[in-house]
């Protein structure tokens, strides 16, 4: 089975302020196709930038990306946002829809970007699939939290992407609401055959995962697979004593 | 209140360098003619009646552009500062305690500005006094005067346009949370009353004023600036009609782009609004009074003219020069305030797969369109000038004038809104995308 997405020691610094912070400490991590993981870890672990070098949504200080077999060139802007349209989904904490279009209009807009005819019977059969066909004319003001979150992953998946991938995709959604987004996550990756990447930091969302790869201080700590939200959570307050104890310890 | 508006002030000065601008350039205009009716207190009366002239009638145009300037470089500064405004709030302030703050803060403002045009004004004053005498208007030997009437017009209409305009602005943004609905009515009223003017004083101008020569300069020069304004507050509708004209050729030549910058357009039209009211005053105001100009200046050839002409000939240009500085700084703020808070909006757009050329090139045709609803209101104010203007003076309508001065007025309006919207904009570009949403 080929990787969809391949990190090979992934740096990334920043110095915005003179003094350099270490996001990510040279990650080597691959996600098989087909495959939904979750990403854990504190807060300043790194996880929402790996995710972001990951989707070529940021460059990293050093290291290669590779998406379905093709390295990702962190080059300029405008030839990484046209390698993100054919290869990548994105889904967001936000939604980050555009308010001015409708719901159809939000999901055929990266196609439009593109270049390409707006494909509006593949958009339909996506929208319907997602249970959200008869909200298609309205603006996304209009939705729920949870309606929005689906019309981004319909958005995400419309370009048949190697990988899709969701940044705190529940982070604003009330409990019944964030288990649907879920459950429609895991649906799409096991009767569709995505790859779905998710970074998180709630353990009943991880669970829904086939697998948690844990990230601490921008490196790699463990792995989990068929993770329960018991299991996770205990991992995770175990990384948090792991890093309050020092570097030493982990050695 | 008072005491978090100073460090406010002090905290950003950067936020109200627009305002301060457009406070301390009305000033010290107003200061430069008022100080004409100090120095007329103590001239003869040839000598007097001139001064007075030009200070009534220069100083009348200065009134309404540093209201408008100051209320609209105020109106901004507060919007883009809606977020410390709605923190203050969370932390208890008062709706009043935070409108006290913002006049305070316009207060301030004017006080700084007024007081700083003071040595400006004072010298500009004496230089057009200079002027003066040198065409003969004004007696050699009256001496320059600037006293009550220069420091009370400048700093008196600086602070109430200051206040107004904060008042003003308060009452749109201080209220209670949720969206203020638009009274579109009162504002089409306005608009239609200032129209009505504006005919009036072009037909005045080419019935009673036939025949008058110079003078009807008073007539139609106002017409002008009515119809400018009036138009200008229909800008929301004017932009729609234009924006559904032109929709299809900006869809064709932008793609997706275009698209959004048509739907862009239709749902922000009250915000851009702001930026075509500039662009109409500038367009109107220079494009009918360079014509006028021109016009009695054919007219006048070979004639003998009253001693003022000259003046008002040289006020004519100073006042054009005057506007565009104004309109210059109105319209950068208008369009770099409306652009900046979209910071958040490009990079959803290049998060869904917008490239940094596909989001200017959005931005350009939303440019387009509003520059050319700009362009056509004032185009259409400025005949309200130019045709009674040329009936009553010259026997024409239409006048016999090269097209030059409107199209350098036209390229100026087109230049000054592309390169603070293209500025702007990319420099909210900078930076990869998701870092602009966190």
């Amino acid at each position: 089975m080929t990787d969809a997405v391949r990190l090979e020691t992934l740096y990334k610094t920043y110095d915005d302020t003179g003094t350099a912070v270490t996001a990510l400490d040279g990650v080597t991590a691959s996600f098989g196709a087909g495959t939904f993981t979750a990403v854990m870890g504190p807060s300043g672990s790194g996880k929402s930038t790996l995710l972001q070098c990951a989707a070529g949504l940021d460059r990293p200080t050093a290291g290669r990306v590779f998406l379905a077999g093709t390295e990702l060139h962190a080059g300029k802007d405008t030839a990484m946002t046209k390698f993100r349209r054919t290869r990548v989904g994105f889904v967001f904490q936000d939604y980050n829809l555009l308010p001015a279009l409708t719901v159809e209009q939000n999901v055929l807009l990266p196609s439009r970007l593109a270049g390409r005819r707006a494909d509006h019977a593949r958009a339909r059969a996506v929208l319907d699939r997602l249970g959200l066909l008869d909200r298609r004319d309205d603006l996304p003001e209009r939705l729920s939290g949870g309606q929005r979150q689906r019309v981004a992953i319909a958005r995400a998946l419309i370009g048949d992407p190697a990988v899709v991938f969701a940044d705190e995709p529940t982070g604003a959604l009330d409990l019944r609401s964030a288990r649907e987004v879920l459950s429609l996550l895991r649906t799409v990756v096991h009767e569709h055959g995505r790859t779905v990447v998710m970074v998180t930091h709630d353990p009943v969302a991880a669970a829904y995962a086939d697998s948690v790869l844990f990230l601490a201080d921008g490196r790699l700590a463990g792995a989990l697979s068929a993770p329960t939200a018991e299991a996770v959570a205990e991992r995770l307050a175990h990384l948090g004593d792991l890093v309050g104890a020092g570097a030493e310890a982990v050695a | 209140m008072i005491a978090v508006a100073l460090r406010g002030l002090r905290h950003r000065p950067g936020g109200f360098v627009a305002t301060f601008l457009s406070a301390f350039l009305g000033a010290t205009l107003l200061m430069t003619f008022a100080a004409m009716l100090d120095t007329a207190a103590g001239a003869d009366t040839v000598s007097a009646e001139s001064l007075s002239t030009t200070a009534a009638v220069a100083g009348g145009w200065c009134l309404i552009i540093v209201i408008f300037a100051v209320t609209s470089t105020l109106s901004l500064a507060v919007r883009r500062r809606a977020e410390q405004t709605a923190l203050l709030r969370r932390l208890g302030a008062t709706g009043p305690q935070v409108g006290r703050m913002i006049v305070g803060e316009a207060v301030a403002v004017a006080l700084v500005a007024s007081a700083a045009a003071v040595p400006v004004g004072l010298v500009l004053g004496r230089l057009l006094l200079a002027l003066m005498q040198d065409t003969g208007q004004v007696a050699a030997g009256v001496g320059y005067a600037f006293g009550p009437v220069a420091l009370g017009v400048g700093f008196g209409v600086t602070l109430l346009g200051s206040v107004v305009a904060a008042v003003a602005t308060v009452r749109r943004t201080a209220g209670p949370a949720g969206a203020r609905p638009e009274r579109p009515r009162a504002r089409r009223v306005a608009g239609v009353v200032f129209l009505l003017i504006a005919t009036n004083c072009s037909v005045l101008t080419a019935t009673l004023m036939d025949g008058k020569g110079i003078d009807a300069m008073q007539t139609a020069g106002q017409a002008g600036i009515w119809a400018a304004i009036g138009l200008a507050l229909f800008a929301p509708e004017l932009l729609r009609l234009v924006t559904a004209v032109l929709a299809g050729p900006v869809r064709l030549a932008g793609g997706a782009a275009g698209e959004l910058a048509v739907l862009g357009v239709r749902q922000r039209t009250r915000r851009l609004a702001g930026a075509v009211m500039p662009v109409a005053l500038f367009t109107g105001i220079a494009t009918g009074t360079v014509y006028m100009q021109g016009i009695e200046d054919d007219a006048a050839a070979g004639t003998i003219q009253p001693a003022y002409a000259r003046d008002i000939q040289t006020l004519n240009y100073v006042v054009v020069g005057m506007i565009t500085v104004f309109v210059a700084i109105m319209l950068v703020n208008s369009l770099i305030a409306a652009t900046a808070h979209r910071r958040r909006e490009f990079a959803q757009q290049r998060l869904a797969g917008s490239t940094r050329g596909q989001v200017l090139a959005l931005v350009s045709l939303e440019g387009l369109l509003v520059t050319a609803t700009g362009v056509l209101s004032g185009s259409t104010a400025s005949l309200f000038t130019i045709l009674p203007f040329g009936a009553a003076r010259a026997d024409r309508v239409w006048p016999d004038a090269s097209p030059v001065a409107y199209m350098t007025i036209v390229v100026i309006a087109v230049a000054l809104t592309g390169l603070s919207l293209l500025g702007t904009t990319r420099r909210t570009l900078r930076g990869p995308a998701v870092a602009a949403l966190r």
